[in-house]
């Protein structure tokens, strides 16, 4: 019998070898591993390390803005018109904000409160939760951005950021101008120097911790430049009672609106440039484009009899009439080319002074049809009208002065009263300057200015000196702007009345009423120029309702500029005047 | 050589040890330099706004607003103003204004007399 045993305890597979190759297989293949692990390695770290290192610097690395603050803008005295402060924005998540909770409700209703908005509008702005971001109110003061900080509630967020505060307000509102939201210059000097107020904000890269901390600056820090600080030559005494009169005199005319210009007679600088109506630079809301309006620069008007000074004083230069040679303006009327041309009086037989003091508009056209229409402008062009102010601001305008070729007969002889060319304020009161200064015409400016202005003559000192003689007589016993008189200090200046142009034609009942002279008369040191737009209570003569103003600016400046008085004093009491021409 | 090797690797941890000790500070003292910087940013721009409020309260509209309501007083005119030099010397009040007496005649007190 032949059985088969069967051994359980051996095994042929385990009596048999293993062949080496296996072995060494698998230690092939871990090494193989380990190579390619090495390989992987030394290409992340060495070969191509800069993506793993970008991506840590963006978890931990952060480029900080330095903000650069804005330059402020100065008086003459170095006080501020214009700063920048910190105000915080506020803004919301809204799916953040635990509504449901009572004690956040009374929170937020408080919260509203200090930011004096409506209940109902605040709700609104936090009603769609979806929304991630949600501006509540921007520029915010700081002490109520303070306030909200210290309700601490989740979901209402604060932003840094700046705002502009005018101190002054309305009455240098023309002057300074103001900003957007963005920091931007908008209007004024704020737009026309933004450059040199800006300023470049710098920035640098920071590593920053778990915490927020910055533990280390890496790369090159580029600083921020602060905005240049910018000194006017504007005295914020002297704007703020210029505005301050011209509002009362606006008002009390029942006026449209009006403007006064005040320039240094010495410097050329300007003192005060103030325009009714205004606004508050901070409170923007519903502002109109009456009140934006920087009229002394931007609007030209028929300068009127204002004009007339500058007509004898070009035919005194030209050698064609003396101060008193006589001008025959009887009977009041002179017809040319058609129209007639008259006064409101029949004043007879006057001489050059008593045509500027009485405002004779037949006196004037006689004189100007000594000159020939070229001798007349290149006058007017040398004393800038036809021509942009050349002063740093914004919307200046060139007013109206066609080329003399193109000039009738009839509109020479208008020109030399005033019409048929028109100028701003400013470019009128910058003209004066000629008179003021010996003659010279010099160049106004803004900023403030030390070094003495270069003029360039235009008439002679003798000549200019017997204008503001006549520009006494006018303001004088006798002539159109006694009202222009001030204690303490002689002034003389011109009065001028125009009937507004509406359309093609004159209005017959809208005036504007002007009043450009200097004090104290014999050494100008200031120069004051007034216009009052449509008086609409009777009394629209530019002797009437501009000379008032002229007379309390030049009272109150020279008294701010240390000017001793150059007259006796007495208790004024108004001189008699007599109507005048317009 | 195997005593020297063991006091160069002392030697080296010692010296890791101080470096990331140093790096620590120099990142404290760095953290403390920004939070000061911050803080001198956060006071100038304080003082600004303390000085454009402080200029705010002085603005001649409210001067003359007090002075007129609070302090009865009433703006100056010639009439009751002497004026003097820098040195002291009184400049009299009528007609010849110094220092430069006027160069034509005097500036028309009969214009004014005749009142």
């Amino acid at each position: 019998m032949s059985r088969r045993s069967v051994r359980y305890t051996t095994s042929p597979l385990l009596a048999s070898k293993t062949p080496v190759w296996r072995s060494k297989f698998i230690v092939a293949g871990i090494a193989f591993g380990f190579v390619v692990l090495a390989g992987r390695a030394a290409y992340v770290q060495v070969f191509n390390n800069s993506f793993f290192q970008r991506q840590g610097e963006v978890r931990f690395a952060r480029t900080l803005e330095l903000p650069a603050n804005r330059g402020r803008i100065l008086d003459r005295n170095g006080l501020i018109l214009a700063s920048s402060v910190v105000a915080p924005s506020i803004w919301a998540i809204p799916e953040d904000i635990e509504r449901d909770d009572p004690e956040v409700r009374a929170k937020l209703k408080q919260v509203a409160k200090l930011l004096e908005m409506p209940q109902k509008d605040f709700d609104k702005k936090l009603e769609d939760e979806d929304k991630t971001f949600v501006w509540i109110k921007r520029q915010v003061d700081e002490p109520i951005a303070k306030q909200i900080a210290a309700l601490n509630l989740k979901g209402i967020y604060q932003r840094k950021e700046y705002k502009r505060q005018y101190p002054e307000g309305e009455a240098a509102a023309h002057v300074v101008g103001f900003t957007n939201v963005e920091d931007n210059g908008q209007e004024g000097i704020e737009l026309s120097f933004n450059k040199d107020l800006a300023g470049k904000a710098g920035s640098r890269r920071v590593i920053k911790d778990r915490l927020g901390r910055v533990v280390e600056g890496v790369g090159e820090q580029v600083p921020p430049v602060d905005g240049k600080d910018i000194q006017l030559s504007v005295d914020s005494k002297v704007q703020f009672f210029a505005y301050q009169k011209l509002r009362d005199a606006v008002t009390a005319r029942k006026a449209k609106a009006g403007s006064v210009v005040v320039l240094d007679a010495v410097t050329g600088e300007v003192l005060a440039l103030a325009n009714y109506p205004s606004y508050v630079p901070d409170k923007r809301q519903n502002l109109t484009g009456e009140q934006l309006r920087n009229r002394a620069l931007t609007d030209t008007f028929e300068p009127g009899s204002t004009m007339k000074p500058i007509t004898v004083a070009m035919a005194l230069e030209a050698g064609r009439v003396k101060p008193s040679t006589l001008i025959e303006t009887g009977p009041g009327r002179f017809q040319i080319g058609g129209f007639t041309i008259s006064d409101t009086h029949n004043y007879g037989t006057l001489t050059v002074e008593g045509v500027i003091q009485k405002s004779s508009n037949v006196g004037a056209l006689k004189i100007a049809q000594k000159m020939t229409p070229h001798e007349m402008w290149d006058t007017y062009t040398a004393l800038g009208y036809g021509q942009k102010p050349q002063i740093q601001f914004p919307g200046a305008v060139s007013g109206r002065l066609r080329p003399w070729k193109t000039w009738k007969p009839v509109e020479q002889a208008t020109m030399a009263y005033g019409y048929g060319l028109s100028a701003s304020l400013f470019q009128m009161a910058h003209s004066y300057t000629a008179f003021a200064h010996d003659g010279a015409i010099i160049p106004v400016t803004i900023l403030k200015n030390s070094a003495p202005p270069a003029g360039v003559q235009v008439f002679s000192s003798a000549n200019a000196l017997a204008v503001r003689k006549m520009l006494q007589m006018a303001a004088g016993p006798g002539g159109t702007g006694t009202r222009a008189q001030t204690i303490g200090y002689s002034v003389g200046g011109k009065s001028g009345t125009a009937h507004k142009q509406v359309g093609k034609g004159y209005a017959s009942n809208k005036y504007r009423a002007w009043f450009t002279g200097m004090a104290p008369i014999e050494k100008p040191r200031i120069i004051v120029g007034v216009m009052i737009d449509e008086p609409s209570d009777g009394q629209y003569f530019g002797g009437v309702a501009a000379a008032p103003v002229f007379s309390e600016v030049v009272q109150q400046t020279l008294r701010m500029m240390n000017v001793p008085p150059d007259l006796a004093v007495k208790p004024l009491v108004m001189t008699q005047g007599v109507d005048e021409s317009f | 050589m195997a005593r020297l090797n063991l006091l160069l690797m002392l030697a080296v941890v010692a010296s890791a040890l101080y470096l990331v000790h140093t790096q620590y500070l120099s990142r404290q003292l760095y953290t403390e330099l920004d939070r000061t910087q911050q803080e001198a940013r956060r006071l100038e721009l304080d003082r600004d706004r303390l000085q454009v409020e402080k200029r705010a309260q002085a603005t001649p509209l409210r001067v003359e607003k007090l002075a007129k309501e609070q302090l009865q007083m009433r703006t100056t005119t010639p009439a009751i103003t002497q004026y003097v030099r820098p040195d002291g010397s009184v400049i009299p009040a009528v007609v010849a204004p110094p220092p430069a007496p006027p160069a034509g005649p005097a500036p028309k007190p009969t214009a004014r007399a005749q009142r």
